[in-house]
C-alpha cells in the first residue's frame, strides 16, 4: 500500500502538467471512492478492509495537497484542511475500528498544531513547546475519555503512547532551553512520576521505559550543566547509571517478570 | 559451550509458545496456569521494555566505568590505550558471564550490554593496536568476528551473529584490492557458514534450537544476497540509484551479470527452502529478497526509473498476498499443504498493531506553507502535510 500510493504521488506530481487536473482528480476521487465504497460495503471489517482504508485514507490526503495547489480554495488557511481531514479520518479509524488510520489521524492533528503556530509572526520554539504539550494533553483526555465511554478502548494505548512522546520530547525541549529550564523541569518530574504510577499500576512498561528514559535524560542536563571536571562527569554516570540499573531491577522483579 | 542448559532453553520455548497460544485464544487461563507451573524456570526474565532500558543503562554505566579506567591509567603513560581496552573488554566479558552464572539473567538487558561492551572494547583496541603495524590491519575484524561468533555460541544473543557477519564482511578489503574478489570471499564465507548450518539443522528440527538455526540460517541468506546484489553493497552503485545506472566499471561483465542472474535465483531458492521447512524466517528473507530484486531490476539493467514504478510494484505485491490468501482460505478447513492464512499467533497481532502505529508517523507533517513552494512531495501521512506545497 506504502509503496502504491508513494509511487501515486510521484506520479501525479511529476505529470499533473501532462495530465491535466480533469485526469488527476478523477482518478484520485475514482480511487477514493472505490476504496470508501468497499468499506462501507462490506458488514463486518476484514483484514483487506484495513489496507483499503488505509489506501483510502492517503489517497483523500494527495487530492487534497492537489486541490490545494492547484486552486488555493482556501488560500491562506490550508491548515483548516488538516483539522478538517484529522476529524475524517478519526471518523474513519473509529467507524472501521483501523488503527493505521487512527495513527494518520493523530499525526493529522498534529500537523494541524505546528502550521497553526507557523503562521503566528512571532512564533518561536516556546509557543511550539506549549502547543506540543497542549496537543498531548488534548490527544491523551480525548483517548482516556473515549476509552472510558467504552468506545474502542483498545485504541487508548495508541492515544497513550502519541501523547506521552510528544509531552515528554516538549518538556525535554524546554530543560534544555536555560529560560524554560527550570518550571519544564518540575513538570517533567511529575508526568514522569505520572507516568511510572500507571506503567506499574496496569503493567505497561513502555511508560515505565519513558519515564525511566526522558526522566533521566531531564535530570541529567540540569545537574551536569556546566559540569567540566571530566572525572566527576564519568563518576556521575556511573554512579546514576547504577542506580538505575537496582531501581529498574527492583522493578522488573516486583512487578515486571514476564509481563 | 552454552551457558544456558538444554532444559532452561526448551522450557522457556515452550512458555513462550503458551504465552502465544493462551494469547490466540487456544489454551484457557487454567490450562495456561497449569502448563506454566509444569515448565518453571530458575532463570530471570523481564519484560521487553525493562530489558530495554536495562541495556541501555548498562551501556551508560560500564562505558562511564572504562572512562574512569581510562582517567586513572592513561594520564600516567603507563599504558597504551589498546592494551587498556583489551583489559576492559575482558572485564565486560567476565562481568557478563558473572551475570548470568550467579545471577541467572537470561535476556535482561545487563548481560547483553556488557556482552556488546566487551565486543566493542575488543574491536577498538585491536584496531588501535594494530594500526601502524603494516600487514595487520585485518586483525581487528578478524578477532571481531571470531569473538562475536563465541559471544553467540555461549550466550545465544543475535545482536552478536549479525556482528559477527558484519565484521566479517569488513574483512576481505584487507585481504584483496579486487572489488568483485572482495565480494566472491564475502559471500564464499557466508556461503560456508549456511551449509553448516544447513547440515546441522536436521538433527534438531523439533528441539529449541531449531529456532535459532532458523534465524542464523535467514539472516545469512540475507548476507549472501546483499553481498550478491551489487546494487545494495556496492557503495558507488548504491549512490547512483536514483540516476540511470550503468554497469560499474569496477566489476567485469561476466561478474556482473553472474550476479544479476544470482539475484533472481537467491530469493526463489530461499522460498523454495522456507516453504518446504515450514521456516517463516527464511520465507519472510525471501520474500523481502524477491522484493529487493523487483526493486533493483532495472538499475541493474541500466532502465530508466519512473514514477509508476512503486505504484506497479505496490499492485503486484498487494494483488500478490491478496491471490494467496484467498487460495489458501479454498482450502479444506482453509488449510492447503498444512498452509493456513488465519492467525495463528498473538505475535503477528502485535506487530500489525506496531506496524500500524509507526505507519501513521512515518510521515511525520512538516508544517510547511503553500506560499513559498510549489505542489510536489505527497508523502501523504498527516494529510498530505510532509509535501511541500
Amino acid at each position: 500500500m506504502i509503496a502504491f500510493i508513494g509511487g501515486l504521488g510521484w506520479t501525479v506530481r511529476t505529470y499533473s502538467e501532462q495530465l491535466g487536473d480533469v485526469v488527476v482528480l478523477a482518478v484520485l476521487t475514482g480511487l477514493l471512492a472505490a476504496c470508501l465504497w468497499y468499506c462501507f460495503s462490506r458488514a463486518e471489517p476484514r483484514l483487506v478492509s484495513d489496507y483499503v482504508l488505509y489506501l483510502g485514507s492517503l489517497t483523500w490526503s494527495i487530492e487534497l495537497a492537489y486541490l490545494e495547489t492547484r486552486f488555493h480554495i482556501l488560500a491562506g488557511q490550508w491548515d483548516l484542511y488538516l483539522l478538517a481531514t484529522a476529524c475524517f479520518f478519526f471518523l474513519l479509524a473509529y467507524r472501521f475500528d483501523n488503527r493505521f488510520v487512527l495513527s494518520l489521524a493523530l499525526s493529522t492533528l498534529a500537523a494541524w498544531f505546528g502550521v497553526k503556530i507557523s503562521r503566528w509572526p512571532q512564533s518561536n520554539d516556546a509557543s511550539f513547546r506549549e502547543y506540543a504539550i497542549l496537543y498531548s494533553l488534548v490527544a491523551g483526555g480525548a483517548g482516556v475519555a473515549l476509552a472510558r465511554q467504552g468506545i474502542r478502548k483498545h485504541f487508548l494505548g495508541t492515544y497513550l503512547h502519541v501523547a506521552a512522546n510528544v509531552l515528554f520530547g516538549a518538556l525535554l525541549s524546554g530543560v534544555f532551553n536555560p529560560e524554560d529550564s527550570g518550571s519544564c523541569f518540575l513538570i517533567l518530574l511529575v508526568v514522569c512520576g505520572a507516568s511510572l504510577a500507571y506503567g506499574l499500576a496496569f503493567r505497561q512498561f513502555a511508560f515505565v521505559a519513558y519515564a525511566a528514559i526522558y526522566g533521566y535524560i531531564g535530570v541529567s542536563s540540569m545537574l551536569v550543566r556546566g559540569m567540566n571536571d571530566s572525572g566527576a562527569l564519568l563518576s556521575y554516570f556511573l554512579v546514576t547509571g547504577i542506580a538505575m540499573i537496582g531501581l529498574i531491577v527492583w522493578i522488573a522483579r516486583r512487578f515486571g517478570r514476564e509481563s | 559451550m552454552r551457558i544456558y542448559s538444554v532444559d532452561d532453553e526448551e522450557k522457556l520455548r515452550i512458555l513462550r509458545l503458551v504465552k502465544d497460544w493462551s494469547g490466540e485464544g487456544f489454551l484457557s487461563e487454567d490450562q495456561r496456569l497449569r502448563m506454566e507451573a509444569d515448565m518453571a524456570c530458575g532463570l530471570r526474565r523481564t519484560n521487553g521494555f525493562l530489558r530495554l532500558v536495562l541495556f541501555v543503562f548498562t551501556l551508560i554505566a560500564a562505558g562511564a566505568l572504562v572512562g574512569l579506567f581510562f582517567l586513572a591509567f592513561q594520564p600516567s603513560g603507563s599504558r597504551d590505550p589498546w592494551f587498556l581496552m583489551l583489559v576492559a573488554a575482558l572485564g565486560c566479558y567476565i562481568a557478563a558471564e558473572a551475570a548470568v552464572q550467579n545471577g541467572g539473567l537470561y535476556r535482561y538487558g545487563i548481560e547483553e550490554g556488557l556482552a556488546l561492551l566487551a565486543i566493542a572494547f575488543l574491536f577498538f583496541g585491536l584496531m588501535l593496536g594494530v594500526q601502524e603495524q603494516h600487514g595487520s590491519e585485518s586483525v581487528a575484524p578478524v578477532a571481531g568476528a571470531v569473538v562475536s561468533l563465541l559471544i553467540y555460541c555461549r550466550f545465544g544473543f543475535r545482536f552478536a551473529f549479525v556482528a559477527s557477519m558484519l565484521f566479517a564482511a569488513g574483512t576481505p578489503e584487507f585481504w584483496t584490492d579486487s572489488r568483485a574478489g572482495q565480494h566472491v570471499v564475502i559471500a564464499l564465507l557466508f556461503a560456508a557458514g549456511l551449509i553448516a548450518v544447513m547440515q546441522t539443522r536436521d538433527a534438531h528440527r523439533a528441539d529449541y534450537i531449531d529456532e535459532e538455526y532458523s534465524f542464523v540460517e535467514g539472516i545469512l541468506w540475507l548476507g549472501i544476497y546483499i553481498t550478491v546484489n551489487l546494487h545494495l553493497s556496492s557503495p558507488d552503485m548504491l549512490l547512483a540509484w536514483w540516476s540511470v545506472a550503468t554497469k560499474s566499471s569496477e566489476f567485469s561483465g561476466v561478474f556482473y551479470w553472474s550476479t544479476y542472474a544470482l539475484i533472481w535465483c537467491l530469493p526463489a531458492a530461499m522460498l523454495w527452502r522456507g516453504l518446504t521447512r515450514k521456516d517463516r524466517i527464511v520465507i519472510w528473507v525471501g520474500l523481502l529478497t524477491a522484493i529487493l530484486t523487483l526493486v533493483t531490476n532495472k538499475p541493474y539493467l541500466g532502465w530508466e526509473r519512473h514514477p509508476w514504478d512503486p505504484m506497479l510494484l505496490g499492485i503486484v505485491l498487494t494483488g500478490g498476498a491478496i491471490a494467496i490468501r484467498r487460495w489458501l482460505a479454498q482450502g479444506t478447513g482453509g488449510v492447503r499443504n498444512r498452509f493456513t492464512a488465519k492467525r495463528l499467533s498473538s505475535r503477528d497481532q502485535r506487530l500489525k498493531d506496531t506496524l500500524s502505529a509507526i505507519a501513521g508517523f512515518t510521515t511525520v507533517p512538516s508544517g510547511q506553507t503553500h506560499n513559498t513552494t510549489t505542489f510536489g512531495g505527497g508523502s501523504s501521512g498527516g494529510g498530505g502535510a510532509s509535501s511541500d506545497f
